[in-house]
């Protein structure tokens, strides 16, 4: 704990927090007060105000009604119920005329101008035990009479109440402090702890623990949205580190065979005598299959780049153009391969791609069609609506298909199907279509084309989302 | 190997910094019969093509002092009209789209063939300029006019596809020339992509079948390890 201390007071989070908690604790203090002034001061303010009123109406009754007036209204006023006030009426001579009290409980009143008195009172519970109560007042000498007027409240009442606010204000405050000072903390050691997570996972990677993931909570939050994201960049990542491996095995176990061919080839053509003819035969043999090596060579660097994401540009096309195109340069092929060939193409299948590489594709898919189905099959090429707003654009043949289990593989670079090794080809067809339909954003799938058990033929779809 | 017969030899200069790869252009191209003379930077490249008329310039897109793009774009500006083909280890399309805004007439992308390049730097020697459009088309015996449509060998008339009829232009504007298929790819399908199979081939024997088989005279040569030429 020690140690993690200065870790998280450092934290945004917690800067964050302890600004909110001082700005909760400010306008909470201003609320308090606001409260305090509007219940108490008004408490007080109000009781006297009235007391003030009832005052004033009496003083009108004895400028109006004179002794018998005002006797009058105080006696109506101690029995009207729900009242509050005490009163108390003496001649001037001291003796009672009305009230609530026995004699004068408070200082005789100098003038006839109005003053405040406070005083206490005896009274009787019902229990019989008596209390002193505290009271305020207003207490007046009347004019050209000499008489004394009181009126007056209990305050004990309204001390209690203010007293019970007073309380709860003073209890709130530094609960409501001290909440927002832990909440402040506690949310800054779990987006401490978070961060610290994201931190680690990232060290982990880049020590050479290439499959470490950050954890994702599920809460939906920031951080496992950033969790989330970076798992997803360390995917691409090892997915890259990945092929970069692989693809430097891969150059040097493919490219060895036919540059030692060559090498044994041109070898053997120095040590023998040869006639022009047979000379010239083996040299061009030899630059055709340098072009081979220089064309692998070429597909390996380019699937790495499509792998990279560094190649290939998105445009709207109509991809039934490039359809019909592919479908009328391998249709002689087909027909010299003696395979039947069927084309059905649909209008307006507008993607975003990249003419390239998707016509790259479909030629691959188109190849391995013709070089795989034996003579007196069929191939069918067409571009149709596919599900889900998608364009598919499918080869089926009629040769050995690819079986469910190989179908992972398959995808994946220099992969050669053993009955087709003998073919020419580098293995790099399918794992283009792949690197391509991810990188359009669409899927690559193989199926079975529906033909006997032993030859159920291969269904190829290349499916990109319609724009 | 690279037994071109030229109607003419063309003067070509080469600008690439890289020796040992200028040396190997210039044995390829004089192998196939022309001249050519080198520059190793982009300034002297500019400064030797503006000052002498050269059929073909080839120029390496990574150049020192100035770079092959800019040497390009103030070639044209200042109104040279030499055709010219770009060499880059840049093969994308992105590149290539640039180097030909630029105002190459080609692109290249190393690693190449050797015949590519000699048929490609050939195939620019023929540019017609636009004032001279021409409406038949000859090689040989064989005629085709572009106005009709029409094509004849020996007066017979051939019935061909369109896109046969476009492979077969081709081939008769590069008439004597060697026709890389990526050439053909490029030209007569607008593809830069390159279908394994020999897809090509079967185009080309289908349009041979057409013209030649009933006649004596072959005229659609396959070149090994190149191309086709089309030669009367």
């Amino acid at each position: 704990m020690k140690l993690a201390l200065p870790t998280f007071l450092r934290t945004t989070t917690f800067k964050l927090a302890l600004i909110y908690s001082a700005m909760f604790a400010a306008f909470s203090a201003a609320l308090l007060v606001y409260l305090y002034y509007s219940t108490v001061y008004y408490i007080r303010t109000e009781s006297e105000r009235r007391m003030d009123l009832e005052f004033e109406q009496l003083g009108n009754a004895y400028y109006t009604g004179g002794m018998e007036r005002l006797s009058q209204s105080v006696l109506e006023r101690m029995t009207r119920t729900g009242s509050t006030y005490f009163y108390y009426l003496e001649d001037a001579s001291g003796r009672k005329i009305a009230g609530h009290f026995g004699r004068l409980p408070a200082a005789p009143p100098q003038s006839d101008v109005v003053q405040t008195v406070y005083f206490t009172f005896e009274q009787k519970e019902p229990d019989g035990t008596i209390v002193e109560r505290p009271a305020a007042g207003r207490i007046v000498r009347l004019t050209n009479n000499g008489g004394a007027l009181l009126v007056a409240f209990d305050t004990a009442q309204q001390t209690a109440i203010v007293g019970r606010i007073q309380r709860a204000i003073f209890i709130a405050a530094p609960i409501g402090l001290v909440l927002s000072l832990l909440g402040g903390i506690l949310i800054s050691r779990g987006a401490a702890r978070r961060a610290d997570e994201l931190a680690r996972t990232a060290e982990a990677v880049m020590g050479g623990e290439l499959g470490r993931r950050a954890p994702v909570r599920g809460s939906g939050d920031e951080f496992d949205r950033l969790a989330s994201r970076l798992n997803a960049m360390l995917d691409q990542i090892e997915k890259l580190v990945e092929s970069t491996r692989h693809t430097g095995n891969a150059i040097a176990h493919d490219l060895r065979s036919p540059l030692s061919r060559l090498r044994n080839r041109l070898e053997i053509a120095l040590s023998e005598p040869m006639s022009k003819e047979s000379a010239e035969a083996t040299l061009g043999e030899t630059v055709e299959e340098v072009d081979r090596v220089l064309g692998t060579f070429n597909a390996i660097l380019r699937l790495a780049r499509l792998e990279a994401g560094a190649e290939g540009e998105r445009v709207r096309m109509d991809v039934s153009g490039l359809g019909e195109e592919l479908a009328e340069l391998f249709d002689p092929a087909c027909e010299e391969a003696g395979l039947s060939f069927k084309s059905n193409i649909s209008r307006n299948m507008t993607v975003l791609a990249d003419r390239d590489l998707v016509g790259q594709a479909l030629s691959n898919l188109l190849d391995n069609a013709v070089k795989y189905t034996p003579e007196g099959g069929a191939i069918t090429f067409s571009i149709t609506r596919g599900p889900n707003n998608t364009v598919d654009m499918i080869v089926v043949d009629s040769g050995p298909g690819v079986p469910e289990e190989a179908r992972e593989r398959v995808v994946q670079r220099f992969q050669r199907m053993d009955s087709a090794r003998t073919q020419p080809g580098s293995g790099l067809g399918l794992a283009l279509v792949d690197s391509v339909a991810d990188m359009h954003g669409g899927d690559f799938i193989l199926t079975d084309a529906g033909g006997p058990p032993e030859a159920p033929g291969l269904k190829a779809i290349l499916r990109l989302p319609r724009v | 190997m690279l037994d071109t017969v030229q109607e003419d030899t063309m003067r070509v200069l080469v600008i690439e910094d890289d020796l040992e790869m200028a040396s190997f252009i210039e044995k390829v191209l004089v192998e196939a019969g022309h001249q050519v003379d080198m520059a190793t930077d982009g300034e002297r490249g500019l400064a030797m093509a503006r000052a002498s008329e050269f059929d073909a310039l080839v120029v390496d897109r990574m150049l020192p002092e100035k770079d092959g793009l800019t040497l390009v774009k103030e070639y044209r500006e200042a109104g040279g009209q030499t055709p010219t083909l770009f060499l880059s280890a840049l093969g994308d399309v992105q590149n290539r789209v640039q180097g030909l805004k630029a105002g190459a007439d080609d692109y290249l992308s190393k690693p190449f063939a050797p015949s590519e390049l000699a048929a490609r730097v050939e195939a620019l020697g023929r540019r017609v300029p636009t004032e001279q459009q021409v409406t038949v088309l000859k090689a040989g015996d064989l005629e085709m006019n572009l106005l009709t449509r029409k094509v004849t060998r020996a007066g017979q008339k051939i019935d061909l596809q369109p896109r046969e009829f476009r492979l077969l232009e081709y081939l008769m504007r590069h008439a004597g020339q060697v026709v890389t298929r990526t050439m053909l790819l490029e030209k007569v399908w607008d593809y830069n992509f390159d279908p394994q199979t020999n897809v090509i081939d079967v185009h080309i024997s289908r349009l041979r079948a057409k013209i030649d088989k009933e006649f004596e005279e072959p005229l659609l040569h396959t070149v090994r390890g190149a191309g086709y030429r089309l030669q009367g």
